[in-house]
């Protein structure tokens, strides 16, 4: 194993206008293995929503790093989290990725758990002869160490040292409050259809290129110029696009564009202005969420706003609202689980019309996610150990960023750690930072 | 109006399979009618997959052959990264079968694969499934009304492009 210093890893002085990163960071075997101990599988990672397990015994499963879960609503409608191995011999309880029980059975010898993960029987324990020791045990399933929801956004720890959800989310829960207002039940809600992807390259790049604004007209020319074509000739069989109403991406666009916006423990937004228009599906409530949350609050839900809460939940409502989760399965190797969210109780058609624009956008199978993902798999080739090992990606904007926020999180009554307001060609990287800070926080003594 | 063989209707999902094999998109458009559905359902769970595109999500859903043609736009355009090295195909269609429908309309079911080599990466990958054509005859001539693709390996590797099923 390869010993780094942090100070080998990341090159953090703000002092002298310097932040780099080793290409390590992205490659190294053994990083990952640590990411998995101390990020994925020692501190809050996202898991789900509630409403993937609404009715008493509905569960799903999943995982925490690589330990496989079961989050289910037990008998009395309370929500809870496993994790999803037989105690008897580590077999996967649960195969299926969601369904209704209210017992699982383990397939191998039969030991029975309510779905409050209580064991309700190991088969022929009276004639099993066991030792005074194994009555001492528990048997039941075993309850993951931390397990909150805020606002229907579930999250868990393998770890019990760690703050609370509310402490851990901070101020960026203020983001996740925008998107859940949305809806006139306050319920945040996942389209059917589930899509998952996998590109051969580090979960990083995910991580980053939520909030990259600089890669958008380099990496999605293609879509770009059908957008262009399509505002031209106004075809009504192709879906309008939200982000061809909007100029925040475009060159020439004057003013404050947008910006990013740093949170304590590694939460970032890259946001956009956009307008309040037909071009999305919320403009149909438009008036009525100006006059029940004020039209602060409502130019933020309209805004473009790409979320990253860390180390592994991205919301990002742009193009349209997608929920991804990052699930990352080896130093070059990750897999995205992708949703398309909506506000429940929207009208029909503005689901209809929200669908059609993320299938146009995020899909692997769509018009732009590909260019993104063949981007990260060439930028994995070239984080091959070479002689200088210095990645240059994160230094744009640093001069711009500034200690806490300005007049649009203002707007939220919002108080991120560090901001940047940018026209439409700064597009912020030193955001990037703040990852990379939450990053060595948990690596603390881990590294020589 | 005429009626359509089994052959035929086969040796029309071959030609479509040629032209997409070839990436010879001008003859492959043109096989569909101007209103045509291009649909790609997703998976709602381990067994079911979504059935009403208008409330939830599908991987591929197209009312209208322009959308396939901002498709072949964006391969072609040379500013897409992702379609810069051209996989290599190859379309297997089997088990083909046809039922003639009401309106005049035939309904053929058929097997899938397509073999992709990823020539960018030099990684291999089938993508297979089940097709559901629906072919109409506009002035004498066959074309696809409507083609439903049910993809079953749907974790998708990197990307996925209308040429590779």
């Amino acid at each position: 194993m390869t010993t780094y210093a942090l100070g080998d890893l990341i090159d953090d002085r703000p002092q002298d206008g310097v932040f780099r990163i080793n290409r390590a960071l992205f490659a190294d075997p053994d990083i990952y293995e640590l990411e998995m101990q101390r990020i994925f599988e020692g501190g809050w990672v996202f898991i789900g929503l509630a409403t993937q397990a609404e009715n008493p015994n509905d569960y799903f499963s999943g995982f925490i790093g690589r330990v496989p879960i079961i989050v289910s609503r037990d008998g009395q409608g309370m929500l809870r989290c496993f994790v999803n191995a037989c105690p008897h011999k580590g077999v996967r309880l649960v195969q299926k990725k969601c369904g209704n029980a209210s017992r699982h059975v383990c397939p191998y010898h039969s030991w029975t758990f309510d779905s409050a993960g209580v064991n309700r029987n190991i088969k022929w324990q009276k004639s099993g002869c066991y030792g005074a020791g194994f009555d001492e045990e528990n048997h039941d399933l075993a309850q993951v160490a931390r397990f909150e929801d805020y606002r229907g956004l579930l999250f868990a720890s393998l770890n019990l040292d760690v703050p609370s959800l509310a402490d851990y989310l901070g101020e960026a829960r203020k983001l996740i409050d925008v998107v859940v207002d949305k809806s006139p039940e306050g319920v945040l809600e996942l389209v059917p259809g589930r899509v998952t992807f996998t590109y051969a390259a580090n979960w990083k790049m995910q991580l980053e290129n939520c909030s990259d604004q600089y890669h958008f007209t380099s990496t999605h020319p293609s879509y770009v110029r059908i957008l262009e074509q399509r505002a031209k000739e106004q075809v009504d069989e192709v879906v309008q696009s939200s982000i061809g109403a909007a100029d925040f991406w475009q060159e020439d666009a004057k003013g404050v564009s947008g910006g990013t916006m740093s949170f304590a423990n590694g939460h970032v937004l890259n946001w956009g202005v956009m307008p309040v228009s037909n071009a999305q599906a919320d403009f149909e409530r438009a008036e009525e969420l100006a006059r029940l949350h004020g039209e602060a609050k409502r130019s933020w839900m309209f805004n473009m706003r790409n979320l990253t809460i860390f180390p592994n939940l991205q919301i990002a409502e742009n193009a349209s609202s997608q929920l991804r989760v990052i699930r990352p399965l080896g130093a070059g190797m990750t897999e995205m689980q992708t949703w398309c969210i909506g506000p429940r109780g929207e009208s029909a058609e503005a689901r209809k019309f929200r669908i059609r624009q993320y299938e146009d956008f995020f899909n692997p199978t769509g018009m732009a996610t590909p260019d993104d993902t063949v981007c990260y798999e060439e930028a994995q080739l070239g984080m091959a150990r070479q002689e200088r090992p210095w990645l240059q990606g994160h230094a744009r904007g640093l001069s711009a960023s500034v200690e806490g926020g300005n007049a649009w999180s203002d707007l939220l009554d919002m108080h991120p750690s560090r901001s940047v307001l940018a026209d439409a060609q700064l597009c912020d990287e030193s955001v990037f930072a703040n990852y990379y800070r939450a990053w060595a926080g948990l690596m603390k003594g881990a590294l020589a | 109006m005429s009626a359509l063989s089994t052959a035929d209707a086969a040796a029309l999902l071959y030609r479509e399979a040629l032209h997409l094999d070839r990436f010879d998109f001008d003859s492959w458009l043109v096989m569909f009618t101007p209103d045509c559905l291009f649909w790609m359902p997703a998976w709602r769970d381990d067994g079911t997959q979504t059935e009403d595109p208008d409330s939830e999500l599908s991987l591929i859903f197209y009312r209208g052959r322009r959308n396939l043609e901002d498709r072949v736009q964006r391969i072609r355009s040379g500013f897409s990264v992702a379609s810069a090295v051209m996989p290599r195909v190859s379309h297997q269609i089997a088990n083909i079968l046809c039922e003639a429908q009401g309106d005049g309309s035939v309904t053929v079911n058929s097997s899938f694969s397509v073999h992709v080599f990823d020539v960018r990466t030099s990684r291999s990958h089938v993508y297979f499934g089940r097709y559901e054509h629906r072919l109409v005859q506009v002035d004498g001539e066959w074309k696809i009304g409507e083609k439903i693709i049910r993809l079953m390996n749907d974790l998708v590797p990197t990307m996925l492009d209308v040429y590779s099923i």
